[in-house]
C-alpha cells in the first residue's frame, strides 16, 4: 500500500475507480468502437478495469486502445449464450488454450461456476490453465463453488464477482476462511443507498479493509452508458467511510490484487 | 377433499357426460374437457373477480366527484393545455384506440422515447409511468402538461389559461368549490387531478375470460364450456410453464412492479433509457408526490411506498408491468413500442435472450421454445382478455354553458 500515493479528497477531487467488471462483449463491441468505449471509461474516471468479453475480439480490441487502463481477462464464452454451457463443452479448453498461447492476460473470468461443477473436467482444466499461467480467476460463483476451487488448487487468488450475490453474513466468513479471496460489489445496490452505507456491510468493509472492490458490470451494451453514473454513484456512498477504507474500496484493493499477475502482460 | 377437487370431479364427469351425448346426438363437439388440476384452478381464481373494489384516492381531494370527472373530460380533449394550442391529451391517448395511439413512439411536439400506453385501470396502479415515476395518478397527469415535447403548458401558462377563459375558470370552480387561486403550481395540480378523475373512471368491462373464472368459482361447467379450447391451452401456459402469472399476477393481470423482460432500451445511438432506475431518481427529486405538499391527504396514508422506495442496481432497463386486460386493443406493446402485434410479444419471450436478464438472483423468464400452436394458444387466450360487449367511447363534451 505505501508504494501507490493516497489521494486527498479535496474539494473538487475526484475519486479514481478501478473497476473490477467491465464486459465488452460482441454486441456491445457492434455498437461503440473500443476506442469510444474506452473513452466512456476514462471519462467516468476509472483508472483501471478488468475486462472480459464473450468473444474475445472485445477485450483484446480495448486492450489494444487503453493498455494503460485494461487489464485483459479471458472469458471461457466464445458468445453470449455460454453461461450455463460451458462447463460441459469440452471445446471451450481448446479455445481458451489458443488464447492463453497467443495473447496475454492478467485472469481468466468472469466465468460462471456454481457448487457441484467445480469437478467437471472442463472448470478442473481451466482452473488447471489459470496456475500454469498465474492468472487471477473471477468467478460468478456460490460460496461452494469457491470452496471447491480452492480445494483444487489452494494458492489460487480468486475475485468473487458480485460478492457471491449474497449478504455480509455469508460474505465475512468466507473472506475469513480464504486469504487469497477478493470480492466485488457488482450489480450490488443493498451495501449503500442516499450516500449512507449499510450498517452490516459497513462492518464487513472494515473487518477485511483489503478485500473488497467495486465494479460496475457492462453485461447488456445499455449499460455501457451506466458506467459514469455508476461510478459518481459509487463514489457518493464511498464518502460516507474513512478516507482511507474508501481509497482501498475505490481503486488501491484492485491494485494490489492484480500487481503479481500484471507481469503476464510483459 | 379440497373444494377444487370437487371442481375437477365434476368438470371431468360432465366432461364425460358431454361425450356420451354428443354420441348419442351427432352433433358438432363441444369444448374439450378442461381437466384443470386443483392448483391450475387455484391460480386462476387469482385473477378475479373483475373489476375489484375499489376507493376514492385520498391523495385527491376531487377523486371520485362527478364535477371534477366532468371537469377533467373538458381539459382532456382540450388542446389549449399545451403551449402550442395543438395537442391534447386526446393526441396520444385516442379514446377510439383504447387510450393510445398506435405508434411505436408517442407524438406530441416532438416524438418522445416512449409508447403511448393505454389509460384503461390505472386507478388500481401503485406507480405511474413506464419507469414508476410518479406514485399518483394525478401526478402522472403533470408529466406531459411539464413537458414541452409533449404539451409543455407549464404551471404559468395553465394558470393563466384556466384564470382568463370563463368556461375554464367556470368549470375549475365547481369541481374544487373555489375560484382558481394565484398559485400557479397548484392550479397546474389541480388540473391534473381533474384529469385524474376522468382516467380513474376508465375501467375496463368484463370479458370472456372473466366468465370463465366466474364460472370456475362457481363450479358451473356449462359456464366454463363456453370458454373456447384454445384459450383454455393458452391459459394453463400463462399461469404455468410460461410463468407469465408471476409479473402479470391478480385481476388486472400485473403486479404493479417492474421487470427486465431482455428488451433492448436504446433510445438512439448512445443514448439509453434507463427505465425504473431513472425512474426512482426522478420519482424522488420530484416536488409531486405524496411526501410533496400537493398531496391532500394529511395522513399521508398512501405514502409509504415512495417513502421507502430504494434504488437498485437491477432496476436499469426495468420498465412497468402492464396490465394484460384489452392488451389486444393496444398494440404496438414494450416500452418503446418496438413489438408490433400479441404473436411478436409471445415470440419474443418464447426466444428469450437470456444473456440479456443478469444471471444473479431468481430466474422467472427462461427461453419457453413454444411450438407455433402453443403460441397461437397463448394469443387466444390474451384475445379473451378484452372486454365484451366494449364499453361506449368517451367522446369530448358538447359545449354547455357553464354558470
Amino acid at each position: 500500500m505505501a508504494l501507490l500515493p493516497p489521494v486527498a479528497r479535496a474539494a473538487g477531487a475526484q475519486m479514481p475507480i478501478f473497476d473490477a467488471h467491465i464486459h465488452f462483449s460482441h454486441d456491445a463491441a457492434k455498437r461503440l468502437s473500443a476506442g469510444e468505449a474506452a473513452a466512456i471509461l476514462r471519462g467516468a474516471g476509472l483508472k483501471r478495469a478488468l475486462v472480459s468479453s464473450s468473444g474475445d475480439a472485445g477485450t483484446r480490441a480495448l486492450h489494444a486502445a487503453a493498455p494503460d487502463l485494461v487489464l485483459p481477462s479471458l472469458r471461457p464464452y466464445r458468445r453470449r449464450g455460454e453461461i450455463s454451457s460451458w462447463v460441459d463443452d469440452g471445446s471451450v479448453v481448446d479455445f481458451l488454450e489458443d488464447r492463453l498461447a497467443r495473447f496475454r492476460w492478467v485472469a481468466v473470468g468472469e466465468f460462471h461456476l456454481f457448487a457441484g461443477q467445480t469437478d467437471k473436467p472442463v472448470p478442473r482444466r481451466t482452473i488447471e490453465l489459470a496456475r500454469q499461467h498465474n492468472l487471477l480467476l473471477h468467478a460468478h460463483s456460490d460460496a461452494g463453488a469457491i470452496d471447491g476451487i480452492f480445494a483444487q488448487w489452494p494458492d489460487a487468488r480468486v475475485l468473487w464477482a458480485h460478492a457471491g450475490f449474497v449478504g455480509p453474513d455469508t460474505v465475512g466468513p468466507m473472506l475469513g476462511k480464504h486469504a487469497k479471496l477478493w470480492t466485488d460489489l457488482a450489480f450490488r445496490s443493498e451495501h449503500a443507498q442516499d450516500g449512507r452505507v449499510d450498517d452490516d456491510w459497513r462492518g464487513l468493509f472494515s473487518a477485511f479493509p483489503d478485500r473488497v472492490m467495486v465494479g460496475t458490470d457492462t453485461f447488456t451494451p445499455e449499460r455501457w452508458h451506466h458506467v459514469a453514473w455508476h461510478a459518481d454513484w459509487t463514489r457518493e456512498w464511498l464518502d460516507d467511510l474513512p478516507a482511507d477504507l474508501a481509497e482501498r474500496i475505490a481503486w488501491r484493493n484492485g491494485e494490489a490484487m492484480i500487481r503479481p499477475h500484471l507481469a503476464q502482460l510483459r | 377433499m379440497t373444494p377444487w377437487h370437487s371442481r375437477a370431479s365434476a368438470a371431468a364427469r360432465l366432461s364425460a357426460l358431454s361425450v356420451v351425448l354428443w354420441l348419442l346426438s351427432g352433433l358438432a363437439m363441444p369444448a374439450p374437457a378442461l381437466q384443470l388440476t386443483a392448483e391450475e384452478e387455484r391460480r386462476i381464481l387469482r385473477h378475479g373477480p373483475w373489476p375489484p373494489a375499489s376507493r376514492p384516492d385520498p391523495s385527491n381531494r376531487v377523486s371520485g366527484t362527478p364535477a371534477a370527472i366532468a371537469f377533467g373530460r373538458t381539459l382532456f380533449f382540450d388542446p389549449r393545455l399545451s403551449v402550442s394550442g395543438t395537442i391534447s391529451c386526446a393526441t396520444c391517448h385516442q379514446p377510439d384506440r383504447a387510450w393510445a395511439d398506435g405508434r411505436t413512439r408517442s407524438r406530441g411536439h416532438r416524438t418522445v422515447e416512449r409508447n403511448a400506453p393505454s389509460l384503461f385501470n390505472l386507478r388500481f396502479n401503485r406507480w405511474f409511468g413506464w419507469d414508476g415515476a410518479h406514485d399518483t395518478l394525478w401526478a402522472q397527469n403533470l408529466r406531459p402538461l411539464l413537458d414541452w415535447r409533449e404539451m409543455g403548458i407549464g404551471p404559468a401558462g395553465a394558470a393563466r389559461l384556466v384564470r382568463s377563459d370563463r368556461q375554464l375558470s367556470c368549470g375549475y370552480r365547481r369541481a374544487f368549490g373555489a375560484a382558481p387561486g394565484e398559485d400557479d403550481d397548484l392550479i397546474l395540480v389541480d388540473l391534473a387531478k381533474a384529469l385524474a378523475a376522468l382516467l380513474e373512471t376508465l375501467v375496463t368491462g368484463r370479458t370472456p375470460f372473466d366468465d370463465f373464472r366466474d364460472a370456475l368459482a362457481r363450479n358451473d361447467a356449462a359456464g366454463q364450456a363456453r370458454y373456447p379450447a384454445a384459450a383454455v391451452r393458452g391459459l394453463r401456459l400463462f399461469i404455468g410453464r410460461g410463468n407469465c402469472a408471476v409479473c402479470h399476477f391478480g385481476p388486472a393481470f400485473t403486479n404493479g412492479e417492474f421487470a427486465d423482460a431482455g428488451v433492448p432500451h436504446f433510445i438512439e445511438a448512445g443514448r439509453v433509457d434507463p427505465g425504473r432506475h431513472g425512474g426512482i431518481r426522478r420519482l424522488r427529486s420530484s416536488p409531486y408526490t405524496l411526501l410533496g405538499r400537493f398531496n391532500d391527504d394529511p395522513q399521508r396514508s398512501t405514502a409509504a411506498g415512495t417513502r421507502h422506495v430504494r434504488l437498485r442496481e437491477s432496476a436499469f432497463g426495468e420498465f412497468r408491468v402492464p396490465g394484460l386486460r384489452n392488451v389486444a386493443l393496444t398494440a404496438p406493446y414494450m416500452h418503446a413500442g418496438s413489438l408490433r402485434t400479441l404473436a411478436d410479444v409471445v415470440h419474443h419471450y418464447s426466444t428469450i435472450d437470456e444473456e440479456r436478464l443478469h444471471a444473479g438472483g431468481e430466474r422467472i423468464l427462461r427461453r419457453l421454445d413454444l411450438s407455433e400452436r402453443e403460441r397461437s394458444d397463448l394469443v387466444s387466450f390474451l384475445e379473451t382478455l378484452t372486454e365484451q360487449p366494449r364499453r361506449p367511447v368517451v367522446r369530448k363534451p358538447a359545449h354547455v354553458q357553464c354558470r
